[in-house]
């Protein structure tokens, strides 16, 4: 079977002043439908930008796609013409993203928004898409929902808002949904709220869904598998349990490590990786963590890591030095 | 202290929630400020005021002469001297000073609405434009419409210093031409020769129809034009572009613009509205931009497009909403900046024609005469300019204060 995503030797720069900022970088993996991919990554590793660039979103001028291919479901969308890519957007891959507090529009309906979203792509009245909206809202949870269509966003909370965003994301049902940081800006109860409520859609609609985030929390309690992101590429791939139990590279050990746990004695001090991400404008010649690695040798300073499968299958890392690691834990 | 009984405390009914609107909020902001409501109510009595006064009467200029009556002051019951009623008095032709007062507030009214709406569509559709496409990749259409835009302004400059309007025509199709050939990567600095002589012989050409000076001239602008068609084309080309020729148009003195651009067209009321809408295109146009420059960054407009909207219902359906209140501030503020104009072209004699009245006209006229005493035939066209130039002003603040975002939540 193919893929639904599959992603080839991406790059994304932005053509800044200051010069060419690299900000995805050989990024090549794929997804099965029906699947949930978690990426996570520190800010400004190339997590909300890689996935723009799957919508081609990107801000052009200064950001343009320099190399790569993107599938999805046999069609390769950076060939496809603005027009084509259109058709696209919303109907085959949607996207929520972080801050449910400006996602709106805040002139307009919430209502006037869904239904706007249902009649771009299909045939439909304003009538039945009126009714379908409403349908929408009441699965995404929001009580009296065929009544709060006609309420403008100020008049939503913030987790209703993602939940009104959320609806809107499916409108069309697609095959991908991407979510971008859509807890961040919420609180924790929230945070959960909104979890459960995308895990139970994933379960009744099946579309695939790419939920970015740096929360590690979060997504171990629901993806199916996790790219780790850093400097924009992806330096350690796998499943869940292989990325939380068998870590192999350094960096997503030192993000582990930097989460407080219930079962540790609770005057532990939590571990911080050192350092900051590099440069994007200037990338080092060897490993990008090289710099903030313990496990540091001349190797890594010179030679740039392939990302290689490793214990079989379902489990990938981009380090020299994995076997030592793995070793020594 | 007082006890506080259950029954005291009144629950709010969920199901009898209103949907309240941004703008419904708005409009309750400005129902209750003072000030707002006092800009309001002249603004109110001035539309109504001339708008309905055609239907009382029929106001001839030409024909309300009656020098028998010449300089009487306000009469409100007539008299041996002067048998029929003027609650204004009368001017130096004996013309009944409180009818053109009305009556040149119906042109001064016309001016304003008539301006402004050139400014605020011109202005508005430059501000739409260059701000969206500053910062977004171009579909192949919309780049040959930008570029036939670009050239199209740009040959129009050409076409008015030659006196040949054709040549914009030609310029646009240039700038066409130049979209189509978008992908040619190879040979930049052969392309650049090739529009820049393609322009020089469009303008020498043309303009070798009307003088030896119009084709110098438009050789010269039109090399300009090939070259600079020629250049990277994208939305931040076109923005560029049209942006610093608001620059040069905002760098003239507005009065002595528009006297420029009246000198150019001849006297004339309609003229007056054509030359104060001119000037005032660059504000909206900044004012404009800016707003959209700050909207497109918004998380909502990233939301539109991923839900596959196209570029036009973005800049129509989301953007624009959202930024009207600055421009209706603006506008409101505007409609007072124009009516001063229009006075002041017609104090110097090339806004409306005489007889026609107009405020600034009928002061105009009459400022000689206040030495001998006539203070009635310059204090009532005098008193209408301040007032209703009061009046949008006041109701601009308010609409200002009523749709300040930062209230918004």
């Amino acid at each position: 079977m193919t893929p639904l995503l599959e992603i080839k030797n991406l790059k994304t720069r932005f053509f800044t002043s200051e010069g060419v900022v690299k900000a995805v970088n050989n990024v090549s993996y794929s997804m099965e439908s029906g699947e949930i991919l978690g990426v996570v990554g520190e800010s400004g590793c190339g997590k909300s930008v890689h996935a723009l660039s799957i919508m081609q979103l990107v801000q052009d001028p200064p950001g343009k796609i320099t190399n790569g291919e993107v599938w999805l479901d046999g069609q390769d969308l950076l060939t496809l013409s603005e027009k084509e890519m259109k058709k696209v957007r919303g109907f085959d891959v949607a996207m929520i993203f972080q801050d449910p507090m400006t996602s709106l529009n805040p002139v307009f309906t919430v209502g006037f928004q869904i239904v706007e979203a249902l009649r771009l792509h299909n045939d439909m009245t304003k009538k039945e898409a009126r009714e379908r909206a409403g349908e929408l809202l009441a699965l995404v949870g929001i009580p009296g929902a065929e009544e709060r269509l006609d309420d403008y966003p100020h008049q939503f909370s913030g987790g209703m808002r993602q939940r009104a965003m959320i609806a809107m994301g499916l409108s069309c049902e697609p095959k991908l949904l991407i979510a971008d940081e859509p807890t961040t800006a919420l609180d924790v109860t929230i945070q959960a709220q909104i979890v459960d409520l995308v895990k139970r859609l994933q379960a009744e609609l099946g579309m695939a869904i790419m939920w970015i985030t740096h929360d590690l929390g979060v997504i171990a309690e629901m993806a199916d598998r996790i790219n780790v992101m850093y400097a924009g590429a992806i330096i350690e791939s796998g499943n869940v349990r292989n990325i939380y139990k068998k870590t192999r590279h350094p960096y997503t050990m030192g993000l582990l490590g930097s989460l407080p746990r219930l079962d540790e004695d609770p005057g532990a001090e939590l571990l911080s990786v050192p350092g900051l991400p590099p440069d994007l404008l200037a990338l080092p010649k060897g490993c990008a963590f090289a710099a903030r690695c313990g496990y540091r040798t001349e190797k890594c300073l010179e030679e740039k890591p392939p990302l290689e499968e490793i214990d079989g299958r379902e489990h990938a890392v981009a380090c020299w030095h994995w076997e030592e690691i793995a070793g020594s834990k | 202290m007082a006890e506080i009984t259950t029954e005291e405390i009144t629950v709010t009914d969920f199901a009898v929630r209103e949907h309240r609107s941004l703008w419904v909020d708005a409009w309750r902001r400005l129902a209750s400020s003072n000030t707002a409501r006092l800009g309001m109510f002249i603004v109110a009595f001035f539309i109504l005021s001339t708008t309905f006064s055609h239907f009382f009467w029929e106001y001839e200029p030409k024909k309300d002469l009656n020098y028998s009556l010449k300089l009487k002051p306000p009469t409100l019951i007539p008299n041996e001297e002067v048998p029929s009623v003027h609650p204004f008095g009368t001017d130096k032709l004996g013309r009944d000073i409180f009818r053109r007062v009305v009556h040149g507030g119906w042109n001064s009214l016309r001016v304003g609405i008539v301006a402004v709406s050139i400014s605020l569509f011109f202005g508005g559709l430059t501000g739409l434009f260059t701000g969206f496409y500053e910062n977004i990749d171009t579909t192949h259409i919309e780049r040959l419409v930008l570029f036939g835009l670009t050239g199209l302004v740009l040959g129009s400059l050409s076409a008015w210093v030659a006196a040949q309007p054709i040549q914009a025509i030609f310029f646009a199709i240039l700038g066409v031409i130049a979209a189509y050939f978008k992908n040619f990567q190879k040979g930049k600095a052969l392309r650049m020769v090739v529009f820049t002589i393609a322009g020089a012989l469009i303008g020498a050409i043309l303009g070798a129809f009307v003088s030896g000076a119009a084709a110098l001239i438009s050789l010269i602008w039109g090399a300009i034009t090939g070259a600079l068609l020629s250049r990277p084309l994208d939305g931040k080309f076109f923005s560029n572009v049209m942006m610093r020729l608001m620059d040069i148009i905002l760098s003239f003195p507005g009065y002595l613009l528009a006297i420029a651009i009246v000198a150019f067209l001849g006297p004339g009321l309609e003229k007056g509205m054509i030359a104060i809408g001119v000037v005032g295109i660059p504000v909206y146009a900044r004012l404009t931009r800016s707003a959209v420059l700050s909207v497109s960054q918004k998380e909502y407009i990233l939301a539109a497009q991923s839900v596959g909207e196209g570029h036009g219902r973005i800049i129509f359906r989301h953007i624009t909403p959202n930024i009207l209140s600055p421009i209706i501030v603006q506008t409101t503020m505007g409609l007072a900046g124009a009516i001063l104009s229009a006075a002041a072209l017609g104090f110097l004699g090339l806004g409306a024609i005489p007889p026609e009245p107009e405020w600034g006209a009928m002061l105009g006229d009459s400022y000689r005469y206040l030495t001998s005493g006539a203070w009635w035939a310059v204090l009532f066209p005098g008193l209408a300019i301040m007032f209703s130039v009061l009046g949008f002003n006041l109701l601009g603040d308010g609409l200002r204060d009523a749709l300040d975002p930062k209230l918004r939540t």
